[in-house]
Order: C-alpha cells, then sequence, then structure tokens
C-alpha cells in the first residue's frame, strides 16, 4: 500500500486553515496513519501552531517542509497565502525524516547532520531524498554537496529552498513539530518506490556575453572588470534592479551552448558585489537571462512530460511540483496556468502537491548528477507496482 | 435553523478573511506588477541598443571582409596580368634588341652600297661613252641583262630597302618604347610619342586585310609638354583602350553590310589637349556600336568582359582605371551613346607630387 493524500486551505487563519486541511486529509485515509508527509505554508502564518496541530492528529510523523512563495495542490490548485499538506500511508515505502542545523556556519555539516540522522532510523538503502533548505542564510550548492557527500552521489536529490514572500527577509523549515531557519531538513525514501524526475527552465539569455571577472563563492564582485553591481545595474536600471534583481538571474554557460542559472539574492552597494543563491566559478562566460510567460508555460509541461516519460511503473501514485519563484513572480495572474497545464497531462485524481522555491534541486536529466539551479520547474513522479 | 446559520457565518467569516488578505496582496502585486514592467523595459532597451550594435558591427565586419576578399582577387588578377605584361615586355624588348643588331648592319652598309653601286654605274657609263662599240660578246651580254633597265632600277632597289630599313628600325623603336621595361619611375615623357608607338603595334590590325576594312585613325594632337608618368604603364591603358575600340568596331563591322561599312568607315579619333596649367587631356573615340547602357556601370569592374571566354581577361579596362585613378591620382571615364560610337578620356596631371601619391 501506498496512499497520497492531499490537504490544502486558503483561510488566512491559521487554526482553521490547519483544521480544514487535516480534515481533507483525513477523508480519504479511512483511518490509515499516515507515517510522513510534506508542508508548505505561506510565511505569516502561526506555524508552530499548524505544526502542533499536525503532531496532535499523528503523533510522530515524519514530516518535513518549508515556507514558500506561493503553494500548489490538486485540490485548490494554485494560491498565495495558503497551507497545503501532503501525507503518505503505507507500508511498502519507509519514510524517515532528518535535520541540520546550522547552515550558516558549515553547510555541509549541516547536510550531513540531516541525512545521519534519518539514516540512523533503518537499516534500509535510501532511494531518493527531497530537502527545502532555507535559503537566505547559507549557500545551496554546498548544502547539496553535503547532501551528496552523505548519500553517495547515485541518490537522486529532488527539492527546492524555502522561500518567503520577495522580502528575502527570513524563511522557516518545519521538521516534525519544530519551526526552524538555518537549517536543512530532509525526507528519505527506501522500499519499493518508483519514481522519476524532470525539470525545464524557459529562460533565454539575452545580454551579451560577458565574464566573471573576480568572484568568491557566491558573491560576484566584478564582470568583464567593472562592478557586478553597475553591471546589472546598467542593464536593469537602478530602481528595476533594486527592485527586480532576482527575476533576471545570469545565464552561467558549461559550453558555447549549455547554461544553468544563478539568480542573485542580495547585493552590496559600497563593494559592488552581487551575491548569488550560489556559487559562480570565475572566468565563467555569463549573460543576463530573461523569459516570456509563454516560455515559462512551455517549459513546464516539458518538465512534467520528461518525468511521464521516464516514469518506470504503470502509472504515478502523486506528484511533487517545485517552481521557482521569479516564475511566479513573471506569470502573474497566469501562475494558475501553470498547474492547470501540467494537470492535463496527469490522471484526474491523482495527489500533487508544490510550491514556489528560491532555488530548485534535481538531476537536469534522469540518473543524472543532482544540481542546484534556479528559475526551473521541477516535477516529481512518485508511486509503486 | 441555528446550526445553518453559525455555519454561514462561519464560512462568511472565512470569505471575509480570504478577500482581505487577496485585497493586500492584489495591492501589492500591482506595484510589483509595475516595476517589473518598467525593469523589463528597461532591460529590453539596452539588448536592443546591443544588438543593434552588434548588427552595425557584423555588417561593418562583413563589409571589411567582402572589401578585402575583393582586393585579394583584384590583386591576384593584377599580378597575373602584371606579370603577362612583364613577360611580353621582356619578349619584345628581346625581339627588339635581336632585331636590331642585323637591321644596324644592313642600314649601316646601305649607304656604302649605295656608294659602290653609283660608283660602278658611272664607271659602265664611261665605259660606253669611250667605247662605243664593244666586242660582241659584250653587246649580247649588255642585252642579256638589259644594263638599261638594271641602270634604273639597282637605285630603286637600294632606295627601297633604304625605306624599308627604316620601317625596321622604327618598329623595333616602337617595340622598345612601348615594353620601356627601364622604366619604373615616374618621367616626363612624351604622350604622343607612347599613342604613336601602341598605335605602330596595332598596325596589323588597323590595316585593311581579307576579313576587315581599314580602320582610320585620326590624330588630333594639342600642344602637349612632357608629362610625367609611368610610362609604360600609361602606354598599356593605351593599348587597352584602343584594342576595346578594334573589337568594338570588329564586332560593329559583323553587323553591317559592304555598303553601310563604305558609307560610313570605321574610324578612331585620338585629341590630346591642356585642359589648364596642371592637367593634361587625351579622348580616344571610335564610332562603333556603343556600349549598352545596361552594362556601363560594370566597364570597370575587375573579370568584367563581353569578349567571349578565352578572349579577354575582364581586366584591361579594371586596371587601366587604377593606373590611372591610383597611380597618376587622374580621371577614367568613359561617353558612350548607343549607334553613335564610345569616347574614353584620360587625364591626368602633368607633374606627379610623390608626396600625394604616397
Amino acid at each position: 500500500m501506498f496512499q497520497v493524500v492531499v490537504g490544502h486551505s486558503d483561510d488566512p487563519d491559521s487554526e482553521n486553515a490547519i483544521a480544514e486541511v487535516l480534515q481533507e486529509c483525513n477523508r480519504p485515509l479511512r483511518g490509515s496513519i499516515p507515517q510522513a508527509g510534506l508542508l508548505f505554508t505561506a510565511i505569516d502564518f502561526d506555524h508552530t501552531l499548524i505544526l502542533q496541530r499536525i503532531q496532535d492528529a499523528f503523533p510522530g510523523i515524519e514530516l518535513i517542509g518549508g515556507t514558500t512563495n506561493g503553494e500548489i495542490s490538486s485540490i485548490l490548485e494554485f494560491q498565495q497565502d495558503s497551507l497545503t499538506l501532503m501525507l503518505f500511508a503505507t507500508d511498502e515505502v519507509e519514510i524517515w525524516a532528518g535535520i541540520g542545523r546550522g547552515a550558516s556556519k558549515n553547510p555541509a555539516l549541516a547536510a550531513q547532520e540531516a541525512i545521519a540522522q534519518a539514516k540512523a532510523k533503518s537499516a534500509s538503502t535510501p532511494q531518493l531524498c527531497l530537502t527545502f533548505p532555507d535559503s537566505l542564510t547559507s549557500n545551496g550548492v554546498l548544502i547539496l554537496e553535503g547532501l551528496k557527500q552523505s548519500l553517495g552521489e547515485h541518490i537522486p536529490i529532488i527539492g527546492g529552498m524555502a522561500a518567503d514572500d520577495y522580502t528575502f527577509d527570513k524563511t522557516y523549515q518545519f521538521f516534525q513539530g519544530e519551526v526552524l531557519s538555518d537549517s536543512v531538513p530532509v525526507l528519505l525514501f527506501s522500499g519499493q518506490l518508483l519514481f522519476s524526475h524532470g525539470v525545464a527552465s524557459g529562460w533565454t539569455p539575452i545580454s551579451q556575453r560577458s565574464r566573471v571577472t573576480k568572484v568568491d563563492g557566491n558573491v560576484v564582485y566584478e564582470i568583464d572588470g567593472q562592478r557586478a553591481l553597475d553591471f546589472y545595474q546598467h542593464y536593469l536600471g537602478e530602481e528595476g534592479f533594486a527592485s527586480n534583481y532576482a527575476i533576471h538571474a545570469l545565464a552561467v554557460f558549461d559550453d558555447q551552448d549549455h547554461f544553468y542559472m544563478r539568480a542573485p539574492n542580495g547585493y552590496d552597494q559600497q563593494s559592488g558585489s552581487v551575491t548569488f543563491f550560489s556559487d559562480i566559478p570565475e572566468q565563467a562566460v555569463v549573460q543576463i537571462t530573461d523569459a516570456t510567460r509563454e516560455n515559462i508555460l512551455s517549459a513546464s509541461e516539458t518538465s512534467l512530460k520528461n518525468a511521464l516519460a521516464d516514469y518506470p511503473g504503470v502509472e504515478p501514485t502523486a506528484a511533487l511540483l517545485i517552481s521557482c519563484a521569479a516564475r511566479r513572480r513573471i506569470l502573474g495572474t497566469l501562475a494558475r496556468l501553470e498547474y492547470q497545464l501540467v494537470k492535463t497531462h496527469l490522471p484526474k485524481a491523482l495527489p500533487c502537491c508544490g510550491f514556489y522555491a528560491y532555488g530548485e534541486i534535481a538531476p537536469l536529466v534522469g540518473k543524472g548528477q543532482t544540481q542546484f539551479h534556479n528559475k526551473t520547474f521541477v516535477t516529481l513522479l512518485m508511486g509503486t507496482k | 435553523m441555528n446550526n445553518q446559520d453559525n455555519f454561514i457565518q462561519i464560512q462568511l467569516e472565512k470569505t471575509n478573511r480570504i478577500l482581505q488578505k487577496k485585497l493586500e496582496r492584489c495591492q501589492n502585486e500591482r506595484c510589483q506588477l509595475e516595476s517589473d514592467i518598467a525593469t523589463k523595459e528597461f532591460l529590453l532597451k539596452k539588448v536592443i541598443c546591443e544588438l543593434e550594435e552588434s548588427q552595425t558591427d557584423l555588417q561593418q565586419r562583413s563589409q571589411d571582409l567582402e572589401n578585402t576578399l575583393n582586393s585579394l582577387h583584384n590583386m591576384q588578377a593584377q599580378m597575373i596580368q602584371s606579370e603577362k605584361m612583364s613577360a611580353l615586355g621582356q619578349m619584345v624588348a628581346g625581339i627588339a634588341h635581336e632585331i636590331n643588331n642585323p637591321v644596324s648592319f644592313i642600314y649601316g652598309n646601305l649607304s656604302h652600297l649605295s656608294q659602290y653601286t653609283h660608283d660602278l654605274l658611272r664607271l659602265v657609263q664611261l665605259y660606253h661613252r669611250y667605247f662605243p662599240n664593244p666586242p660582241a660578246e659584250i653587246q649580247t651580254e649588255r642585252k642579256t641583262i638589259d644594263l638599261e633597265f638594271l641602270e634604273k632600277d639597282a637605285i630603286m632597289v637600294l632606295q627601297s630597302m633604304n625605306i624599308g630599313t627604316d620601317r625596321i628600325r622604327d618598329i623595333v623603336l616602337s617595340l622598345r618604347n612601348f615594353s620601356r621595361l627601364d622604366e619604373s619611375e615616374f618621367k616626363a615623357v612624351d604622350i604622343h610619342e607612347g599613342i604613336d608607338n601602341t598605335l605602330m603595334i596595332l598596325q596589323h590590325r588597323l590595316k585593311a586585310t581579307d576579313k576587315s576594312p581599314e580602320i582610320q585613325v585620326i590624330r588630333d594632337y594639342g600642344n602637349l609638354s612632357n608629362v610625367e608618368c609611368y610610362a609604360g604603364q600609361v602606354n598599356q591603358v593605351f593599348m587597352n583602350i584602343l584594342v576595346n575600340a578594334i573589337d568594338a568596331l570588329g564586332e560593329f563591322n559583323a553587323k553591317r553590310t559592304y555598303q553601310e561599312i563604305r558609307d560610313n568607315p570605321c574610324r578612331i579619333t585620338i585629341r590630346t589637349s591642356v585642359v589648364d596649367s596642371q592637367w593634361v587631356k587625351i579622348a580616344i573615340a571610335d564610332n562603333g556600336s556603343g556600349i549598352p547602357e545596361s552594362i556601363q556601370k560594370q566597364i570597370f569592374n575587375p573579370f568584367f568582359t563581353t569578349k567571349p571566354v578565352g578572349k579577354g581577361t575582364g581586366m584591361g579596362m579594371a586596371i587601366s582605371y587604377q593606373i590611372i585613378t591610383e597611380k597618376h591620382r587622374g580621371k577614367l571615364e568613359f561617353f558612350s551613346t548607343p549607334g553613335e560610337g564610345t569616347e574614353f578620356v584620360v587625364q591626368i596631371p602633368m607633374q606627379q607630387q610623390v608626396s600625394k601619391v604616397l
């Protein structure tokens, strides 16, 4: 048995919202006790209360999650200021949660601690890892490196960085009954789980090609010999940069044709540096990107189609969807179309849950290395035989 | 009823909360959207500027490449032409030299031979006067050789030989002048001499033959001082223009009846004049069929030819244009009226200022 249920409420009142969500989840569970769950909520809920209510309903549940920039589910589709919960009730798959703290001090160590904690709960070999780390205190690439080291490079990691309401102020992560910041929550799956994933972006590099000439990890000081901030402000304007820098990520070229994206999450007026969600190599060729709503939607569809094509079973039981916050912002009122478009390719009753993140984690191709990226739509399909 | 009211109350309160939240968000997102659009516009304008710059740059580079390619083609063609001309010049100079020596023997000895002949004839006449009745054998021989005719004709043969050797010497001199192998620098030369030398070389094409009627050449020379130029190259220009004129007249004749040719014989008119204190003008006109308007713009283009494959390289006029305009800072233009003929006009400064040329 691998039963997945979803609840979703747009009631801004935390007490009412979680009550509504639990009620929605309990109905199809028909008495089954879920072992694990994923919780995605808007930033201004009473998260402690929500977690408490979930623990009250399902004591000891292996639950992780985080705050978001928008929530998705098969119940209310795309929403903002809402909370959505996905629960797993299964005897075919083992699901264990772990948490790593102090990601800002030592991201790799935090990641290792999280994996170690989850692994300690079972002798089974993990098949898949989900994670929703803090996006603002640490570096996504370093966290991912730590996760890969602990799990082994061949175990796929799927996830997204916890987000807020575009204030880039603070994000929260959830682990069991705890509301945390600066942490790395993980959920390990082992046993009979079948799954597949897909990733697509839709962003296009449009500026002239430039070269990163001075960088320290994820802090870029100079591009083409000029201050990184001046480089960005040249293209976006001073005001435009201050309010929109997260949208116009840099395409970082692996070679002449292939690129991945790095989005800024801060800047320093004095040094003229721009900080990114994760590392950019020195001497990397970069271009400022832009996207049309049409291309974004088309990429979401591609991501799902890729996952469906790779799915090893007959039909998936559930889908996890992680999209970038910048996609939601550009899509505007069309953000609801992103889910609706994806839904047309999925079985009608398939439980779906997801959120808009500040950076996505997934292998770019099936059986490929897990990578950190921005501006993408990640699809994870799960099920059993 | 109370329960239902209570439920409706709860639903209304929830809807109210949601609407308030959505209103708040709506306001925020409207501002955000305006800011997004402004930024996007800014970015797009920048990128359009960059693309325009890049396009201009590419067009410039493409033009540069095209120019370089054309220059290379020209250079290659000129090198071939120049090699040909150099080889031709050397051959002409060689032939002229080889002919010059034996002709000099003949020319140098002709005056002696003439003197000896006159002396001998005078002696024969003296014999005749003092021995009017010679022996029969001598009288028979006199009749056999027709001494009276021989006395007259020998003088004429010698005169004819003199004229012939003079003509050979003139031709040799023209060939040497035309090739001008020794002149790689500017030199003040008589332009008329260059034209005459060129006409001399082309004499065989100007004279009437079984296949073509004579082409009249009208020389209308002005009073020109010597002109500073690369004489060999300027002669090459005259040669190219004259050969084209002769070819054009040949083609024109091929389309005309005998009567038409008689009524309006082929003619090349060469006029030279002084334009002002610094410039001279040489105009070479034919009375052929003219150059069709459709190809007039291409006349100076490299590789442009109307001649059959193998007959013309298409470089003659292109090189002539370059010789006059670039090497002599002059002008080469033409005026053509279909049905009436074509006139090429060369204008060059009488003195070349080296610094300007460099």
